[in-house]
C-alpha cells in the first residue's frame, strides 16, 4: 500500500463520523523505485489531505524533512517535489494495519493489500 | 527431388510479370506497403487515433468491422509493435474491394489458384523477413541485451502466455487453415537445409476467414485451393502448426484480402500472467482507457477489478495517471498483485526503472472506503450475469455500484468508463441517477462472444448528498 493510496482511504465502519485519516502500524516497510514525473507531482499536491500524509509519513518512520504546511511555489520546487513523490509512490506498507481512530477497528495490511472488508454487524 | 528455395532466393526468383512488383528489394531500400490490424470490434476509431498519433498516418476503417488499414514505410516498421490497441498485425500483399466471383464453385475455386501466381508478393515478403528480424531482437529477455530498453516496447512477445489462455473466439466464422494432406504436415522435419545462404526450407499455413451468404465456396476450400497453389508457386513446405509464413485470405462479401501475418499469437493477453474466469484482452482495455482520456494525476479507481486487467494496463499505457484496483474477493485481489509483480519484475529485468503507479485493496464496491470526492475516474468491466455470477443480482447491484461510485467521482470533472452486458439493467438504473450521472457516448463491442457496451458517463456538478444508506 503506497501512502497516495492511504491518503484516500477512511473507515467505513457503522456510525463513525471520524474514521479519517486511518492510522498505521507497519511490520514491513519497502521502497521501491518508481520513475519521477514533477507534473504528476504538483497537480497531485492539491488533491491530497497534507496533514494526513505527513502524519503518514511519520508514522513509518520516512518523514524525513517534509514540512507540516505546503513549502509555497512548491511546483518549481523540484527538490520538495521529489520528496512528496518518494512518500507518495516509492515508501510503500507490505505487512501491518490501518486502524480506525475512532472505532478502534483493525484492517489487516498483506502482500500490500489492505483488507478494508467489513463484517455484517459492522456494515 | 523437389527444388527448395530459402526466402532470399525466392525473391529474386519472383517472375517479373507481377503487377506492383518493386523489383528494388535489396534490404535497405524503404519501401511503402500497407499494414492491417484487426482491433477489439467498437474500437476502431479508437485505434486509427493511436496509429495517427504514434505512427503519424491516417488509417482507414474496413467495413468489415474490427480492421483498420494504414501505410507504412519499412524504416518504420518497429512502430507497429507499439500500438496497443491492435490484437493482430499483417501486411496486405493485395486487396480487391469488389471481387467479382465467378458463378459456379469449381471456377471460383480454379480462380483462386490462379491468383496465387500473380500476386504482388515481393514488398510483403520483405517486410515479413524484417519483421523477423525485430521480433528476434524484442526476443532477448535473458539479461544478454543490456542495451537501453525502450519503456513501451514491453508486452509483446509470447512468455506471458499461460497454460489457461483461452482464445476469444472471432465474430464470423472460425478461420480455416489449411497446410496440405495431413502425411504432408509432419513437424518433425529437420529445420535445416543448406543452400549455400544457411537459409531453410520455409514452412507455411493459409488461414482463410470468410463471411458473407453470396459464397458458392467454404472458407476450408479457398483455403485449400488456395493454399494447393501458394505451395506450387513458391514450394515451400505446408505445416499447420510450426510455419514461419501465415498466409491471410479474408473474404467478407465482395471484399478480398490477402496478407502475410506479422503477429505469431494475439497481444490479447500481453500483461496477464495470471489469469481468471472472465480476464479482459489487454486491447479492450487499452481502448476503454483511451475513451476516458486520462490526464496527469488523474485518481482511476477500478472497484470490481477481477485480475487487474484494466488497471494494470493503464498504469503501463498512461502512467501518468495513478490507479487503485479494488475487488472483493481474495483470489482477485491476489492475482491481480501476481500479475503487477509480474510486470514489475520483467521491467527490472530489463533495466528500467520497476515501479508501476498502482495499488490493490480488498473491498465491498457498494461500500467503498474512500473519501468521497477524492476520484477523478472509475473504470470498470462490470459483472455480466451470464459469466459471473455474484451475490445480489445485477438489478440489484448496479444502481448500488453507480451510487457508490458517484459518491467518490469528483463532481463536475469525474467521469465513468463502464463495460456491461447488461445494456438494459444498466440503462434502467442510469436512468434513475440523472441527478448524479450523464451519458456521455457508447461504445458497442463484443466480448467473448457476448454483444456487450462500453458507456462513457459524467459526473454532474451535483454534490453529493446522502439520500439512503447504501445497504
Amino acid at each position: 500500500m503506497k501512502l497516495l493510496t492511504h491518503n484516500m482511504l477512511t473507515s467505513h465502519v457503522k456510525g463513525v463520523t471520524k474514521g479519517y485519516p486511518l492510522l498505521i502500524k507497519a511490520t514491513e516497510v519497502k521502497v521501491n523505485e518508481v520513475e519521477f514525473n514533477p507534473q504528476f507531482v504538483s497537480r497531485m499536491i492539491p488533491k491530497l489531505e497534507w496533514s494526513a500524509l505527513v502524519q503518514a509519513a511519520e508514522e513509518l518512520g520516512h518523514r524525513q524533512d517534509l514540512p507540516g504546511e505546503l513549502v509555497a511555489d512548491y511546483e518549481t520546487n523540484e527538490e520538495f517535489l521529489k520528496k512528496v513523490h518518494r512518500i507518495l509512490l516509492e515508501v510503500e506498507v507490505l505487512e501491518g494495519c490501518l486502524q480506525c481512530p475512532e472505532s478502534g477497528r483493525e484492517f489487516p495490511i498483506s502482500r500490500g493489500i489492505p483488507n478494508m472488508l467489513l463484517n455484517e454487524d459492522e456494515a | 527431388g523437389p527444388l527448395i528455395f530459402g526466402a532470399a532466393q525466392m525473391i529474386e526468383l519472383l517472375p517479373s510479370s507481377s503487377p506492383s512488383t518493386e523489383i528494388g528489394t535489396t534490404s535497405g531500400d524503404i519501401i511503402t506497403v500497407t499494414i492491417g490490424a484487426t482491433v477489439p470490434t467498437g474500437f476502431e476509431h479508437t485505434a486509427a487515433e493511436e496509429i495517427k498519433e504514434k505512427i503519424g498516418v491516417d488509417a482507414r476503417i474496413s467495413k468489415d468491422r474490427g480492421r483498420v488499414f494504414f501505410p507504412i514505410t519499412t524504416d518504420k516498421l518497429f512502430q507497429v509493435h507499439l500500438l496497443r490497441s491492435v490484437d493482430n498485425l499483417f501486411v496486405v500483399v493485395e486487396e480487391y474491394h469488389h471481387y467479382q466471383f465467378k458463378e459456379s464453385k469449381e471456377e471460383t475455386l480454379m480462380e483462386l489458384q490462379q491468383l496465387a501466381s500473380t500476386l504482388p508478393w515481393t514488398n510483403a515478403l520483405e517486410v515479413w523477413k524484417q519483421n523477423g528480424t525485430l521480433k528476434k531482437k524484442k526476443g532477448h529477455r535473458r539479461g544478454g541485451n543490456t542495451a537501453k530498453s525502450k519503456p513501451n516496447c514491453e508486452g509483446v512477445g509470447g512468455s506471458m502466455a499461460s497454460t489457461e489462455q483461452q482464445e476469444l473466439p472471432q465474430e464470423n466464422s472460425a478461420p480455416e487453415g489449411w497446410a496440405g494432406d495431413t502425411q504432408a504436415m509432419e513437424t518433425s522435419t529437420q529445420d535445416s537445409d543448406e543452400t549455400g545462404h544457411g537459409s531453410k526450407l520455409i514452412k507455411f499455413r493459409v488461414t482463410c476467414n470468410r463471411a458473407g451468404d453470396k459464397h458458392s465456396f467454404s472458407s476450408n476450400e479457398a483455403a485449400r485451393d488456395f493454399g494447393g497453389a501458394v505451395q506450387e508457386f513458391f514450394q515451400w513446405k505446408a505445416d499447420m502448426t510450426k510455419f514461419d509464413i501465415e498466409v491471410l485470405l479474408n473474404i467478407h462479401n465482395e471484399e478480398v484480402v490477402i496478407g502475410i501475418a506479422l503477429t505469431e499469437e494475439s497481444l490479447h493477453r500481453r500483461n496477464i500472467s495470471h489469469f481468471g474466469p472472465t480476464t479482459l484482452r489487454s486491447t479492450l482495455c487499452y481502448g476503454m482507457l483511451r475513451l476516458c482520456k486520462p490526464q496527469a494525476s488523474d485518481i482511476i479507481l477500478d472497484p470490481m477489478c477481477g485480475t487487474g486487467a484494466i488497471p494494470l494496463e493503464g498504469a503501463i499505457e498512461f502512467n501518468h495517471s495513478f490507479y487503485v484496483a479494488g475487488d472483493n474477493n481474495d483470489m482477485a485481489v491476489n492475482r491481480t498483485v501476481n500479475n503487477i509483480c509480474h510486470i514489475q519484475k520483467r521491467r527490472a529485468d530489463k533495466g528500467s526503472m520497476s515501479g508501476l503507479p498502482i495499488d490493490t485493496v480488498q473491498w465491498d464496491l457498494c461500500s467503498l472506503p474512500i473519501r468521497t470526492s477524492s476520484v477523478d475516474i472509475i473504470i470498470t468491466d462490470m459483472p455480466f450475469g451470464k459469466r459471473m455470477g455474484s451475490r445480489k443480482k445485477n438489478w440489484d447491484l448496479y444502481p448500488s455500484c453507480l451510487r457508490e461510485m458517484a459518491r467518490v467521482c469528483r463532481p463536475g470533472s469525474g467521469k465513468a468508463v463502464l463495460l456491461t452486458q447488461d445494456k438494459k439493467c444498466f440503462s434502467k438504473a442510469i436512468s434513475r441517477m440523472g441527478g448524479l450521472w450523464r451519458k456521455q457516448h457508447t461504445v458497442w463491442v463484443n466480448v467473448g462472444g457476448l454483444h456487450a457496451g462500453v458507456y462513457l458517463l459524467k459526473r454532474t456538478g451535483s454534490y453529493w448528498r446522502c439520500f439512503n444508506k447504501c445497504k
